[in-house]
Parts: C-alpha cells; structure tokens; sequence
C-alpha cells in the first residue's frame, strides 16, 4: 500500500491552494454578502486550467483526473463553498456528463471550451416535481425531423443563468420510464426558446448562482443528443456518482478549515486565566473533528484512485458525498460552538460556513439518496431490491 | 536570445523553528520548496521572453532553469518547468556536499559553459535561506560578464540589456552590454502560478537532464572549497526602540527631547 500523492499531484495542491489563498478567499466574504458570482475568480481559474482539471489535456483539460480534482475540490473547500460550488457543477457534472457519455465530435466541440474555461456550464436534471425522484420529470423532447423539440422547466440548476452549455434531461418516450424513456440533449443556452426565469434566495452559497432554465420549443439538432437515446437516466447517475467523491473533497476543505480556526481560536481565547485549548470540553470537540477528517480524507482520496484506476465506484462515491457533508456539518457546528458568541457573528467567516455547509447535505442527490444508494449495493448480491 | 537562470532550492521556512533560548534551529517538517527569490528570476526571465515573442517558444528565444543541489532539487526544477521554462538541468554529486559560494560558482559557471553560454542571466538577489546574495554577482565574474545587482526593472534588445536597480536610497537606470549577468529584487517579480497542464506535464512528459562531477570541466581547484565553517550561532538580540524610565513627567520631558533631536516634532 503506498498513500502518497503522485509528485505533480503534490506540486498541484501547491499551487491550487495559492490560488484559493491569493484570489478565491479575499471575495469569499463579499460575494456571500453581495450575492453575486465571483466571475473574475472564474476567469483567473481558466487561465490556470483549473475549469478542467480530472480531463485529458487532448481535450483542453489539467489532465489530473479525479485525484486531482478533490485536490481542487478540497483547497476551494477551505476558503470558499461558492466558488467549489460554482466550479463544480461546471466540472463534476454538467462537463464531466460530456466527457463519460459524449461522442468525439461532441468532447471537441463542447467539453474543450468547457475544460478550458472559455465557456461555462450546468446540469439540468432537477424540477418542480422531480428532486429526488429524478425519473418523475416532465420536460419533453419531442422528434421533428432531424431535431428535437425541448419543452419544460428545470428548477435549481446551479450556474443555471451564468452558463453556456447545458446537458438537460427530457422525457423522450413517457411509456418506457426511467430507463429508456429519458434522454440527456446538449443544450447552447444561446438557442432560441431557452430562457432564464427565477434566481434562488439561498441561505448559504450565495455566490453562487441557482437559477430556474425554462426551455419553449427550443430546438436541438439530433446529434446533441448526449450517450445513448433513451439513455439519459445512466448519463446522470454516472456523472453524478463521480460528482460525489468531489463533492466528499470540498466537504473535506470545509471541515479542516472549520478545524484551523477552531484550534487558532481555542489557543488564543482565553477564559479561567487560561487558553479554553486546555478545557477538556473544548479539546475533546476538537479532536473528534481531527479523527473524522482524517477518515474521511482517506476516504475520498482512496475513491478518486479507485475512479482514477477503472474500479466499480459507486458505494464509495456515495460514502464520500454521504460522510463528507455529515462530517462538515458536525465539524463547522462544533467551530460555532467553540468560538462562541464570535461564532454567530456576520463579521466571521465561521458564520458564512455554518449556512454553507448545509446544501452539501442536500444537493446532489440528498443524504437519505445516497444511503438508498450505499444499501442499493450493499443488498444487490442477494437479490433484494431497495425500494425507494 | 538564450536565458539561463540558476534557481536555488531551499527547506521550506515554515517547517523550521528557531529557539533563541536552546541556539538551536529546529526542522519539524523537511520539505523543500522553489526558493523565492529563483521564483522571481524565472519571472523575470519569462516576461522578457514573453514581451519578445508574445509567448510563443519556438521564435529563438529560451528560457532554462539550472539548479545545482541534492538530488531532490529535481523538484524545484520542475516546477520551473511549470512555470514556462523551455528546458531545466540538475547539477548533482556527492563530490559537491561541502561547496562553498566560490565552488558553487564554478560548478554553475562549468555547467553554464557546457549548457552554451547565453545572452543574460537572470539571478535572484539572495536566497530564502543562506542569504548570502553573491552567486548572481560572482556568476558574472567567473564568465567575464557585465553584472547589475538587485534590478527592479528588466528590458533587453539585441545588443544590451536596461535594467532599474536600487542605488542608495533611490533608483539608478543602467544599461550594460550583452552578454550580462543581473540579480532581481523579489518584490519587483512576483512570481506567477504554474499552470495546471504544466506541472502535470513536468512530471508526466518532460526529462531533467542530470550532470555530476563527470560531466563538468572542472579541476581540483574549483572544488576546493575557501570558506571553513567554524560556527553557527544566533546574532545579538535586536534593540527595538529606547526604553525610558521613571516617574510620568520626566520620562514624557525625555521623550519630547529625544522625538526634537531626531527631528521627529518641532
């Protein structure tokens, strides 16, 4: 067993915690409080090549695979859960989607700009009726010619309103369902029909984006459909299962950084003529975030090898979406806690990572998906089935 | 127009702890990282490059980065790689462990010949841990170059090189012909971050070349090194300001006089 980071890898997390540090984390504050995406952050990362890490560079990617892009995930983490959000729906799922499914015409044409930063993207899978239940949704794709006509509203879709490209699901054949029924279509937000309605009011992430995308007759040629006609349900899970170990990544960043200030703040804070780092209660919170953030890292890292090295993935994917953002919650919880009063203050970052840290239990599939998901595979060898 | 810039590779500083009181300095952490003062000079070099050309690396102009170090240095040179460095180099040999600054010179001034001598080099001031700020000076010496030292601005033309350099408490503008040596200030290149595909390719696709005592000219005299290290210790402690004593009147009347005769009040 060796668990050491490849050179470049090591090399990579320098220079993307640099970049966290110098460009992302001086806006964290503003853009929370402004409500506004951090495009110049955006900018900068396309001209590290941080818009494309986990995709070959013949496809105008960093060429780090996964390994590298939880590396990204967890530095961004750290300083800003906006910014890994606004950068991971544009890599994890809506380029990511484009890169497991797509043709090579469609990889040129769509996943280069996206890799490279000079184009934005999102996903469309979720809808009014259709959150968790992903196979219940209603917009339709309907054949005309060599096209297809899209009809419907997507809800929630982050970087919804800021994208470029954006892979939509749609109802294809209603008889057949779930699978074979649904679609994945590569849609250019440019196309006629295609319009932004609402901006979500967010308690956390706030700089970032969640737009509704409301598609009327927007027509799609017949080769923007992504993977396999009928298909669209596997399109999803598989991007969304590699969205996951990510997903474990910045939840990681964000409960060491709620580790970091808490042990600062429990060393110099003193209370009883003496630094509250010293009081069992405080020390004892604090090393129970040390444990959990040490197994989790050891769980997301060894899920991206085992996405990097082709093994069967999807149990780990959920676990790290699953314990990632649990662990996140209890640790930023305990910072509240621990820097008491200060905690619940605007004026602190810790504040800003409280409300942060509770779409991770939500987006992305919720928690109670992902265990559906890790108790799916756990009972399939015995031929059970786990309702949903 | 060739560019060779000799980068340095140091123990990171936030590894190290110093304890006055034991006269010790403590290595919690060994790791090692491109000193700052070589992430400057590759700065500079690379603008130089990329105002010449506008970045594109194959019209005749190169930028190679050479370190001599232990075999990890390899690391540093990498990451100059990363940064845009068209080629790097590693001097190492356990024949080089107790070069002093006079060896170092030689070796590089060996390998600067064996790699073709350019038109610049381009030096960072002083190093992040020895600080000795003599390598870039003496560099120029030991190839007859021009030198200019601690240079805040950098230009070059065909024929000569125009830097702005520190003169006293002010600025000097000089020129010196090609070919020349010069040594920047750090705060005047801050240096870039490498990009992504860069630094995977530093590591995936391209060599560092090594050279030992085998491949250099170099005679017994060169390695022989003129510095002996007799001791390391702490410097004095430094005075902070002037402590003045006594009851509040007096000491706020001795204060007043002291702030008049550094002209500080009137």
């Amino acid at each position: 067993m060796d668990f050491s980071f490849p050179k470049e890898h090591e090399l990579f997390r320098r220079m993307a915690r640099e970049f966290a540090e110098t460009e992302v984390k001086p806006r964290a504050k503003a853009i929370d409080r402004e409500h506004r995406v951090p495009h110049e952050t955006v900018k900068a990362a396309a001209r590290l090549g941080l818009m494309g890490v986990p995709f070959p560079q013949k496809y105008g990617g960093m060429g780090g695979g996964e390994t590298g892009y939880c590396i990204l995930m967890e530095e961004l983490g750290r300083v800003c859960t906006s910014t890994t959000t606004v950068i991971g729906a544009h890599i994890g799922i809506a380029a990511m989607s484009i890169y497991l499914d797509g043709t090579e015409e469609q990889k040129m044409k769509y996943l280069v700009p996206l890799a490279q930063g000079r184009a934005i993207g999102a996903f469309g899978l979720t809808e009014a009726q259709a959150g968790s239940d992903a196979a219940a949704i209603k917009t339709t794709a309907v054949r005309d010619g060599n096209e297809f006509v899209l009809n419907g509203a997507k809800v929630f879709i982050t970087n919804g309103d800021i994208a470029d490209t954006i892979v939509i699901m749609a109802v294809t054949d209603p008889a057949l369902g779930a699978y074979g029924g649904i679609t994945a279509f590569i849609v250019e937000t440019e196309w006629p029909g295609f319009s932004i309605g609402s901006l979500e009011n967010k308690m956390g992430i706030r700089g970032s984006s969640t737009a509704e995308c409301v598609l009327q007759d927007v027509r799609v040629p017949q080769e923007n459909i992504l993977g396999q006609f009928g298909a669209g349900f596997l399109t999803f899970m598989k991007s969304l299962d590699v969205g996951r170990a990510s997903l474990g990544a910045g939840c990681l960043g964000g409960a060491w950084a709620a580790l970091e200030a808490s042990m600062q703040w429990a060393r110099a804070r003193e209370q009883f003529g003496v630094p509250i780092a010293t009081k069992q209660s405080i020390y004892f919170m604090i090393a129970d975030m040390a444990a959990e953030i040490e197994a989790l890292r050891s769980l997301v890292y060894r899920t991206a090898w085992m996405i990097d090295t082709g093994q069967p993935h999807i149990l780990e994917a959920a676990a790290c979406k699953l314990f990632g953002s649990e662990v996140a919650h209890r640790c930023i919880d305990k910072a509240v806690q621990i820097h008491g009063a200060l905690g619940y203050s605007r004026d602190y970052e810790i504040e800003r990572g409280w409300r942060d840290q509770r779409i991770t239990e939500i987006y992305e599939g919720t928690n109670e998906i992902q265990r559906i998901v890790i108790a799916a595979n756990l009972f399939r060898p015995y031929g059970m089935r786990i309702p949903t | 127009m060739k560019i060779i810039v000799p980068i340095k590779q140091i123990l990171d500083p936030s590894g190290i702890t110093f304890r006055r009181d034991k006269e010790r300095m403590f290595i919690n952490r060994e790791e090692y990282i491109l000193d700052p003062g070589s992430k400057a000079a590759l700065e500079a070099a690379l603008r130089l490059k990329e105002q010449a050309d506008g970045g594109a690396s194959e019209s005749g102009w190169s930028v190679v980065a050479l370190a001599l170090g232990e075999p990890h240095a390899d690391d540093a040179l990498r990451e100059a790689l990363a940064m845009g460095c068209d080629a790097a180099y590693l001097v190492t040999d356990p024949a080089f462990k107790d070069a002093d600054i006079s060896v170092t010179v030689q070796i590089l001034a060996a390998a600067i010949d064996k790699l073709g001598r350019p038109d610049l080099i381009v030096a960072g001031r002083e190093s992040g841990d020895t600080g000795a700020g003599q390598v870039g000076a003496r560099l120029a010496e030991a190839l007859d170059y021009a030198g200019i030292t601690d240079v805040y601005a950098l230009a070059v033309d065909r024929s000569s090189v125009r830097a702005t350099r520190r003169w006293g408490t002010g600025y000097a503008a000089v020129r010196a012909p090609l070919p020349a040596a010069v040594t920047v200030a750090p705060e005047a290149f801050p240096p870039r971050l490498p990009h992504g595909a860069r630094i995977m390719s530093a590591y995936r696709e391209w060599d560092v070349p090594v050279w030992g005592l085998e491949d250099l000219d170099l005679t017994e005299a060169d390695l022989s090194p003129r510095l002996a290290l007799r001791r390391e210790g702490f410097p004095p402690p430094l005075e902070t300001g002037e402590v003045y004593r006594g009851d509040p009147d007096s000491v706020a009347q001795e204060l007043v006089i002291a702030l008049r005769l550094q002209k500080l009040i009137s």
